[in-house]
């Protein structure tokens, strides 16, 4: 913002206030006018006798202040701009104000005229209304500059002094009324009159003196205080953006979009040309380029690996600076300042990211003006790479944890896989004929290894799923689409048992949110629980349906041999399995129905259980549209 | 079908590589086997095969896709077949490690991918077929 015009918007802000006083000066005339009819009419009342010249002096003062009202409603930039009059100065112009000034002059001056009259007319210097022009004081102070404060206190005391004057003088008497001869004498003794008149203007001037003092020690306040809400309004739009990159990182499962997001929001917060992050090689001797945003492709070729030795700034950074400004005219700290020149950029920005100690990259905010960044934009800075620094550190040990868990399966598995294959060999016979005995030992060996392997995969499935720090980004899938391309392999299964199976699936199902590996961890699970434990000839039925909240129900009945009441609430716990299941197949993990659960936390799904033992159970999940 | 084509078979997993060779030759398909991506590719060099059976991870853990890539940029080996025999679930490893990421996708040369423990009868039906299909191809392209 330029400073010129912040100037004249600060002013603007103050001036608003004279403008909101104008109209509230005109009700205040309106009640004025009022009471001093009143107040006429009371005299009447007690002394039947109407003070006549007041009375006209009153409604003087009703008249030009129905002539201000008018003005008023042609000057009004609220009314023009269709706006409250709490709304922003901004719109008045500077030109306007010199108006609003003039008519408030114009006002006081003729208020003032009208206080001297009413004086003269009600006892002169003795009048107790002379004590309005305390008020009158006030007003000014409140309303102009404090030299015209000064100025119509001067103005009030020459024309109290005026009206001593006429008093003493041949023009005497005033036109008095009803305290003429009970309250004060109008024809004091001169001495009396200008004690009287002496006291009244050092009234008048200390009390300019007060309220422009205590004006201007409220505007600077003002003023403090509008610089400082201006500085907090500025600091939580930046907080709030900051808040935003840190939630849209949080989302990010792979590391390159987080930073490409970090750099994108960062760039994006400070209002800078570009951003972006390096992040050290394992020799800890290179900077390679993750991210960029707002860098020209040749700028970043011609950077692709930056050796730290001969980069004075970025050494700077990873020999442990909390930040460095690089400024393109010192030409030190760069070694090659035309490339960088080239790009447009006038000073830059180094921080570290580190976690604790370590620092493992480095977090650069480029300018296009020189010297743009201000102390408190270091600190934000410093805060942002921070922030950054840990989100690329979680994601990293949490894809770091899941690749781990992977390998260690992988390695797990290997061995496995090579003595099934083997196993194979030997049982389809292309090493020669066995007998039975031996075939079944073979097969049994292999039943159990393939048993290990589905426990490593179930377990490794369950490991990841509580590893992610992210759940799934979930988007909108059809169960029936997700359903069909698994179920011919449910189908080869039931054959293979003679199991009948059969899917019902109603039309214009409403699509749910989850993600199609979700759902494939659900539907295979339950299925092949159904089909695992129901013994030949039996069926299973798997049904999807519209529930009644508009979500869909999914439902798997099987006619096998059921669950025991008192496995029911164990039924969900790892490597559980009821004693019945155990009996019938040596195959289970005691891991599906876990997966299930899990997957159904995640899907915000519920499932439901019944059975009855050696006719069936049926498992029914409800999962939200 | 069968009898003159030669396959690769490229896994660090010795006995696993007996094996296919047992599976293989029960076909009279040549078979050749390499213990490493590099060890892999030289063979490759030495004579075009057939068709390759690649594992994933050997002497690293992106050995194999590393020589999958390789051979997808070169226009002499882009054509080769290739089946991935990985210890990963399918769906794991596309949805894995994003180190994967980048080579699946548009540029993915394999021409399957299946999941160990290996199944005899499941190996030779998907081995006839992409070699029916390459066959195929090659004989259009060639007319």
């Amino acid at each position: 913002m330029q400073p010129g015009y912040a100037l004249v918007k600060e002013q603007l802000f103050f001036r608003k206030e004279l403008i909101e006083r104008l109209p509230w000066l005109i009700r205040l005339r309106w009640a004025v006018v009022a009471f001093g009819f009143a107040g006429c009419g009371a005299v009447y009342l007690f002394r039947q006798w109407l003070p006549l010249p007041l009375m006209v002096l009153l409604s003087g003062v009703l008249c030009y202040n129905l002539l201000f009202l008018l003005i008023w409603r042609r000057l009004s930039p609220f009314k023009s701009q269709g706006m409250h009059s709490d709304s922003d100065p901004s719109f008045i112009r500077t030109q306007d104000i010199l108006r609003f000034n003039v008519f408030a002059h114009a006002q006081i001056s003729l208020d003032l005229f009208a206080l001297c009259l009413a004086i003269w007319y009600s006892g002169g210097i003795c009048s107790p209304l002379a004590l309005f022009v305390i008020f009158h004081i006030i007003l000014t102070g409140i309303l102009l500059p404090p030299v015209s404060c000064y100025l119509y206190g001067v103005l009030v005391s020459l024309a109290l002094g005026g009206l001593v004057w006429l008093q003493q003088g041949a023009h005497s008497p005033t036109f008095p009324f009803w305290f003429q001869d009970v309250i004060l004498p109008h024809d004091g003794n001169p001495v009396e009159i200008i004690v009287r008149y002496a006291a009244l203007a050092t009234a008048v001037l200390i009390t300019a003196f007060l309220v422009t003092t205590l004006k201007l020690s409220l505007r600077t306040k003002g003023r403090e205080l509008l610089r400082l809400s201006k500085a907090l309004d500025a600091s939580n739009t930046k907080l709030t953006a900051l808040y935003e990159m840190v939630k849209e990182m949080g989302i990010c499962t792979e590391s390159k979009a987080l930073m490409d997001s970090a750099t994108r929001r960062a760039a994006g917060i400070m209002g800078v040309k570009a951003c972006s992050i390096k992040l050290l090689d394992e020799q800890q001797q290179k900077l390679r380029f993750a991210s960029t945003y707002g860098l020209s492709e040749d700028y970043i070729q011609s950077k692709e690996s930056i050796d730290i030795q001969k980069s004075p700034i970025n050494r700077k950074i990873i020999d442990g600076a909390v930040y460095a400004i690089g400024h393109i005219e010192e030409r030190d700290y760069f070694a090659y300042p035309e490339d960088i020149r080239k790009e447009g950029i006038a000073s830059l920005i180094c921080l570290p990211l580190r976690v604790e100690k370590r620092v493992f990259g480095v977090f650069c905010v480029y300018s296009e003006a020189a010297a743009s960044f201000t102390e408190s934009d270091v600190q934000f800075f410093m805060l942002m790479a921070d922030l950054t620094a840990l989100e690329i550190e979680k994601l990293n040990m949490q894809l770091n944890r899941i690749w781990f868990l992977q390998k260690a399966a992988h390695q797990l598995r290997s061995p496995l896989h090579a003595v099934i294959s083997m196993l194979k060999i030997l049982q389809k016979g292309y090493l020669g004929a066995m007998n039975v005995k031996q075939e079944d030992t073979v097969l049994r060996c292999e039943k159990r290894l393939e048993l290990l392997d589905g426990q490593v995969n179930d377990l490794l499935s369950l490991s990841i799923r509580r590893t992610a720090l992210n759940p799934d980004a979930l988007h909108r899938v059809h169960i029936p689409e997700v359903l069909r391309v698994l179920s011919s392999l449910f189908e080869s299964q039931a054959r293979a048992r003679t199991i009948d199976i059969i899917f019902r699936i109603d039309e214009n199902l409403p699509a749910v949110m989850a993600t199609d590996r979700l759902l494939d961890d659900l539907l295979t699970n339950l299925i092949s629980n159904a089909l695992k434990y129901t013994p030949p000839g039996g069926k299973v039925t798997v049904c999807l349906t519209r529930n009644e909240a508009g979500g869909i129900r999914l439902e798997v009945t099987d006619t096998g041999i059921g669950i025991p009441e008192q496995d029911f609430s164990r039924l969900f716990s790892e490597f559980y399995r009821a004693e019945n299941a155990k009996d019938f197949s040596e195959n289970g993990t005691g891991l599906g129905l876990v997966i299930v659960k899990e997957t159904l936390d995640q899907l915000k799904g519920t499932i439901s259980v019944s059975s009855r033992i050696g006719e069936g159970s049926t498992f029914v999940c409800l999962l939200p549209a | 079908m069968g009898g003159v084509a030669d396959i690769l078979v490229i896994d660090d997993d010795k006995d696993l590589v007996e094996s296919m060779r047992i599976i293989l030759e029960s076909r009279q398909y040549g078979v050749r086997v390499a213990y490493n991506g590099k060890q892999g590719y030289e063979k490759i060099e030495a004579k075009i095969p057939d068709l390759i059976i690649l594992d994933v991870m050997m002497a690293t853990d992106t050995d194999g896709f590393d020589l999958a890539y390789k051979l997808k940029h070169q226009p002499e080996h882009q054509n080769i077949p290739i089946i991935m025999a990985t210890s990963f679930p399918q769906k794991m490893a596309e949805e894995g490690p994003e180190k994967f990421q980048h080579i699946l996708g548009e540029s993915w040369p394999i021409s399957h991918f299946i999941e160990k423990p290996i199944d005899p009868e499941d190996l030779l039906i998907v081995i006839e077929k992409i070699l029916t299909e390459h066959k195929m191809e090659t004989t259009q392209l060639s007319a």
